[in-house]
């Protein structure tokens, strides 16, 4: 999305503290401004779509139950993101695996059927890799790789520390290659 | 060979942080100029830089654009509750103001008809209204107890 210069844009600190006052549309604005990325991020965690939004939705929610007690320690994004996380492990523990869908996305190019079939196959590699790393590193990785946080945002997405996000960043990395190696040799990507 | 004190496996350990802009400016500079002599150890960043890239190609599902519409229902009926909530303590409250100001009205009222009898004290108004106050904030503290 392209802002407009002429207007300064509200930045999430400022409509926190409207919420907080009461000012439901400044909630909104910040349902707006996370959903994709939040949704995006329970998605690949979970690979569900409807228990992805289900979360997200109950995520924010709970945000605006919370939000009179958030200060400010860390941004509004990276708060949010915790409590998604909290409930995403939470479900995932209650959860059989056998339980998650998977589902098929429509293909981008239908004038090249070839690519398309291409492409699908690389992103099955890669999501059933993901799938093999425990949720711990699952989550480092994608917060890493699709949601481009730094370690000290990830750390505050997942209530830990910046040295052990390295720690779990490195082994997931380490981890995932190791799959994608496989499927390399087998000629699947 | 190469002109520096750090070996390969250790570096290797420092490619992910490297990669990701994460290590500080002497760590980086470590890294870089191994990286500078060592060819494998920069094939190994390029593989690595490759595989992260094969991981960014995998597409999410665009979110329902029905979820902030949910999430905002469900915010506006949590805040009405709360409202609700609120207007009945305060509804409450202004009842509980209503029975000790009676109350408070009785006695002083109460107290000038025993006047005729016993005799009454020049600040007896001043007297009955501050009951009605006391009266007024043990009710508070009652209702705020009970709570
Ligand atoms: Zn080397």
């Amino acid at each position: 999305m392209l802002s407009n210069p002429e207007v300064p844009v509200i930045d999430d600190a400022d409509l926190v503290r409207k919420a907080q006052a009461g000012d439901l549309g400044a909630f909104e604005e910040l349902v707006r401004r996370h959903q994709h990325g939040l949704f995006s991020y329970l998605y690949r965690m979970c690979r569900n779509s409807s228990d992805a939004e289900e979360m997200a939705q109950a995520a924010m929610v709970k945000a605006w139950e919370k939000l009179g007690g958030f200060r400010g320690a860390s941004s509004f994004k990276t708060w949010l993101y915790r409590i998604g996380t909290n409930l995403c492990f939470n479900l995932r523990s209650r959860r059989k695996p056998t339980e998650e869908l998977h589902e098929t996305m429509a293909a981008p190019d239908s004038e090249r059927p070839e690519a398309a079939f291409q492409q699908k196959l690389r992103e099955e590699a890669v999501r059933k890799a993901l799938h093999c790393l425990p949720e711990d590193q699952r989550a480092a990785l994608v917060l890493s790789v699709y949601q481009d946080m730094s370690y000290r945002e990830i750390a505050e997405s997942l209530g830990k520390s910046v040295r052990a996000v390295d720690s779990l960043l490195f082994r997931a990395r380490t981890n995932v290659r190791k799959v994608l190696a496989k499927d390399r040799a087998r000629g699947i990507i | 060979m190469s002109n520096h004190s750090m070996n390969c496996g250790r570096l290797k350990r420092l490619l992910p942080p490297f990669l990701d802009e994460e290590l500080p400016g002497r760590m980086r500079e470590v890294v870089e100029s191994h990286l500078a002599s060592c060819p494998v150890c920069r094939a190994e960043l390029e593989a690595l830089r490759a595989d992260m890239a094969l991981l960014e190609q995998v597409r999410t599902p665009e979110v329902s654009p029905y979820l902030v519409i949910r999430v905002m229902a469900e915010v506006r009926q949590q805040k009405r509750t709360a409202q609700r909530g609120f207007a009945r303590l305060a509804g409450s409250l202004a009842a509980a103001l209503v029975v000790a100001v009676s109350i408070g009205a009785g006695v002083l009222f109460g107290s000038g008809i025993a006047g005729t009898i016993t005799p009454v004290a020049e600040n007896s108004t001043e007297e009955a209204v501050s009951y009605v106050e006391s009266s007024a904030a043990d009710m508070y503290a009652m209702m705020a107890g009970g709570d």
